[in-house]
């Protein structure tokens, strides 16, 4: 079905209406195929300038009409292209002689033994299909050429998602094809209201870009909104959804994410239940979600897949390690050069004393044990699996330690440091982490010129930003301002699934029942004791 | 187009809160103990009727003219130039309100924590962070002020709460004071710390239900000045009202006396004066918005960016002309009786014109309002 619409609505050029893709084909732009077979495959070979794996066989259809197969050799499916093109057309013979008049009809209906087969008579679409890894088959007399989908692109099978594991939960992530992807979902939802809505972006890489979402769910004006922003992009290629992210997003200067991506159907099809659009393109893994709120970068699949009390409890715990991956250094270098007062004083001594030997102050030591521990980090990560725990170890225990030793910094920083760097890891989504790690050096900076007051005057202007953000509209803090009550019950904690019978109001979901009452009557209705010690039956 | 008309009721409350609640409460018992020495308390409480009277005032007028700032329903009930000389007084008023509430916590911040920081230096920073913030629109404005309510009220009271071991109720009593003659002045110079109540002209075009504007304010004032009450029994409490009178900011010396359980902070001053950067932060955004928009809105101007930034810098010399803290204080206490003609006679005399004219807003539909986008 998704298949079928995009190769259809691509032949029908309804949507995304002919934009030239390239100046060869601009010159083809309305040409359409000749009766002569010898001239269109004339016009085809120009355009395509005979590559080493554009192949032409020739041969005859029902061994009369001359006819060619025109495919990319590295795109297709070998065996299909004998077994269920070429192979029907040679030797499938009519009971009685075809006129070119009706072959066209008898190919379609009686011959061809391929589902997915379309004709179309223009230069351009046969081109682009073509380039899809489409096989062609154009016969002489014919004005239109018939085009089968035979392509197959070598792909990964579908893996444990590389960045998003959970120890309970699907093992499913998506990979780079789009058909698999949709596939993915659409097997987690079965409702015919999920659209899959597919489109076109970039002009040399004719990305297909599918928008999924409930129709009966989604608020209508959100859908319309993403695919009004996803149409007016003109580019030359989308090679991930990456690019698409930065395309759409609402502030382009902000450092805080306002899209969520990710690579687990699970979790997209959780977040189409509850009103929200999803964004696939083909080539990439990672599915985009919108709109995208702060809270949802540090939830997790399994907060809802595991009991909510443990949860709740490690959602919190995420949470302060979240704030404390922005705020403990500039806390530290504030108390330390402006109010070692506030620490109590045995804390104190040892702070002092552990700074004894080192030259600079506070705020250098901080910046300087920062910087390093960011290069080892992005160096942890460009280096190849084989040595990379091995350097890293070396990196943090080694130079850590050194660093105290020579003197260069006192064993606190260290320990603040570390701290930090790993509470940034704590964040499920790398890019909410990597916003507030960055975010963290102008902290410290400012915290060294203002102490406490600085650090005060940095949150309040990073909470300010976060305050004036939005994503598709939506306020970036919701449900916590503007309050939505639905909503806090997913905020800091994770409520009990019966808590939560409606879907979070402030999306503006059009069907808002998640659970129905009656069924939660039932669950929380004291349970008999089937299986307990029955009483005194069998004693002796 | 977003609908402009989304402030819930809660959180018009919540600007009430954050916007009262200021720079002001570090001397506000200094100022309660001047009047009525242990009758502090009372003469806050009465403070707090003067503010209430105020806020009917705004607030009735707000909800006579449901889609109207005062700048706008002043020019229909008394005419174009006699609304202007108003306009531009209040105007003026709450530029130099944000000036003082700046310079005032600049000195605070200089004198207990930045010894060797120039008081320009904090007084401008302040400056820089409402005008920056000041250049959002109203809803956002709305959601800075919620956001930080809870920042601001629960550390408040949480040194009210651990300063009340060390209180003495002896010091409390008499609770209407031992002379009072000064009562007058002082009940007068607290009404004036409510003056914020004024945002209010600027909520209630944007509210959701306008009608339940009163609600909001009574709520919002009622949370506000019962902080202050409490920080003043607390203080008056612990310290006693000839101690206070020898302090210069009571409530800084009331966190300074306070320790929390188990000793996780030794003092806890520093502490509070970090956190009550964003208390101050909201009073001053809430001043110089109102600033900003009447100008705007006054000048016929579509946008109330560019005028912030333009008034910064009037704004920052304001802000350094009084010459010391004595003379701060002093100005203080003149501006903000002077203040009161302006937040409350005004807006009282244009409530009874517009009574006597018979002269109304649009009133708001009762149908459910278009939700955003």
């Amino acid at each position: 079905m998704p298949i079928n619409s995009w190769f259809t609505s691509n032949n029908n050029g309804t949507k995304n209406s002919p934009q030239p893709a390239s100046p060869s084909l601009e010159k083809l732009q309305d040409q359409t195929i000749s009766n002569s077979l010898e001239e269109t495959l004339q016009v085809i070979q120009g355009v395509m300038q005979n590559e080493d794996d554009l192949l032409v066989r020739r041969f005859h259809v029902f061994a009369q009409h001359p006819a060619v197969l025109i495919y990319y050799s590295s795109m297709i499916n070998q065996t299909m292209v004998n077994q269920d093109v070429l192979k029907p057309l040679m030797k499938e013979m009519p009971s009685e002689k075809v006129g070119t008049e009706q072959l066209h009809d008898v190919i379609l209906n009686d011959t061809l033994y391929h589902s997915q087969v379309n004709t179309d008579d223009r230069y351009t679409a046969v081109i682009e299909e073509l380039l899809r890894g489409n096989t062609i088959v154009l016969i002489d007399g014919l004005t239109r050429a018939i085009i089968i989908n035979t392509s197959s692109i070598e792909n990964r099978s579908v893996d444990q998602p590389a960045t998003e594991q959970v120890i309970r939960g699907p093992r499913e992530g998506f990979i780079e094809m789009l058909d698999k992807n949709i596939a993915l979902i659409r097997y987690r939802l079965l409702t015919p209201e999920l659209r899959i809505k597919t489109m076109e972006i970039g002009r040399r890489s004719k990305s297909r870009v599918a928008v999924c979402y409930l129709e009966d769910i989604a608020n209508a004006e959100l859908v319309n909104e993403v695919f009004r922003r996803l149409s007016v992009i003109d580019i030359d290629a989308v090679l991930d959804s990456g690019y698409l992210e930065q395309l759409i997003e609402d502030n382009h200067h902000s450092p805080f994410p306002q899209v969520q991506y990710t690579e687990r159907p699970d979790k997209v099809a959780a977040n189409l239940l509850e009103g929200r659009v999803a964004i696939l393109v083909n080539g990439s893994p990672l599915a985009l979600i919108v709109p995208s709120v702060f809270n949802q970068f540090y939830q997790t699949v399994e907060d809802y897949t595991e009991r909510y009390l443990l949860m709740s409890a490690i959602r919190i715990a995420r949470l302060i390690a979240l704030v404390f991956s922005l705020i403990f250094p500039s806390l530290y270098v504030a108390i330390i050069s402006f109010n070692p007062e506030l620490i109590p004083t045995e804390f104190a001594v040892a702070v002092a004393g552990g700074r004894a030997g080192v030259p600079f102050p506070a705020v250098v030591e901080v910046l300087i044990i920062e910087i390093s521990m960011e290069v080892l980090r992005e160096a942890t990560i460009r280096l190849p699996q084989q040595v990379g725990g091995a350097l890293s170890i070396v990196g943090v225990l080694v130079i850590g330690q050194a660093a105290v030793a020579a003197g260069f910094s006192s064993p606190i920083t260290v320990v603040i440091i570390a701290l930090t760097t790993i509470g940034s890891f704590a964040t499920p989504a790398y890019n909410a982490a990597l916003a507030l790690r960055l975010l963290r050096f102008p902290l410290i900076i400012i915290s060294g010129i203002f102490g406490l007051y600085g650090v005060m005057i940095g949150c309040i202007l990073i909470a300010n930003h976060m305050l004036a953000l939005k994503s598709f509209g939506m306020p970036y803090l919701t449900p916590l301002v503007p309050g939505n009550f639905q909503g806090m019950k997913d905020l800091l904690i994770r409520a009990p699934l019966t808590w939560m019978p409606e879907r979070p109001a402030f999306l503006l979901p059009k069907d808002k029942k998640r659970m129905s009452q009656a069924s939660i009557d039932e669950i929380k209705k004291t349970k008999p004791d089937i299986v307990g010690p029955k009483a005194n039956k069998e004693d002796p | 187009m977003s609908n402009m008309r989304q402030i819930t009721t809660i959180q018009s409350a919540a600007v009430q809160v954050s916007t009262i609640i200021g720079v002001g409460v570090l001397a506000l018992p200094l100022i309660a103990v001047r009047a009525a020495d242990s009758g502090a308390p009372l003469v806050t409480l009465l403070g707090l009727m003067v503010g209430y009277v105020g806020l009917f005032a705004i607030t009735i007028l707000g909800m006579r003219f449901p889609d109207q700032s005062i700048i706008q329903y002043s020019e229909v009930i008394i005419g174009k130039w006699l609304a202007w000389i108003g306009n531009l007084f209040a105007i003026v008023f709450f530029a130099v309100l944000t000036s003082l509430a700046a310079r005032e916590f600049g000195e605070v911040v200089v004198t207990s924590v930045l010894k060797s920081t120039p008081v320009e230096v904090t007084v401008i920073v302040m400056l820089l962070l409402a005008s920056f913030s000041c250049r959002n629109n109203i809803i956002t404005f709305t959601y800075l002020h919620h956001f930080y309510f809870p920042l601001i009220l629960f550390p408040g009271l949480g040194i009210v709460v651990l300063s009340m071991k060390n209180a003495d109720l002896i010091n409390l009593q008499p609770i209407i004071g031992n002379d009072p003659s000064h009562m007058l002045t002082g009940v007068l110079t607290i009404g004036a710390l409510f003056q914020g109540t004024f945002i209010m002209t600027l909520v209630i075009p944007a509210m959701r239900k306008p009608q339940k504007a009163l609600l909001a304010g009574f709520v919002g004032l009622l949370i506000a000045g019962g902080l202050y009450v409490a920080i003043v029994v607390a203080a008056v409490g612990v310290f006693g009202s000839e101690e206070i009178k020898n302090l210069l900011w009571p409530t800084l010396e009331l966190a300074k006396a306070t320790t929390l359980p188990a000793n996780v902070l030794e003092r806890l001053d520093a502490a509070f004066l970090a956190v009550w950067v964003t208390a101050v932060f909201t009073t001053l955004l809430s001043s110089y918005f109102l600033t900003i928009r009447m100008a705007s809105e006054m000048f016929r101007l579509q946008d109330h960016k560019a005028i912030s930034t333009f008034l910064l810098p009037f704004v920052f010399i304001l802000a350094m002309l009084p010459t010391n803290i004595i003379q701060l204080y002093a100005v203080i206490e003149d501006v903000g009786r002077v203040g009161l003609y302006i937040t409350i006679a005004y807006p009282g005399l244009l409530l009874i014109i517009s009574l006597v004219r018979k002269k109304r807003g649009n009133q708001p539909s009762d149908n459910v309002m278009e939700p955003l986008h």
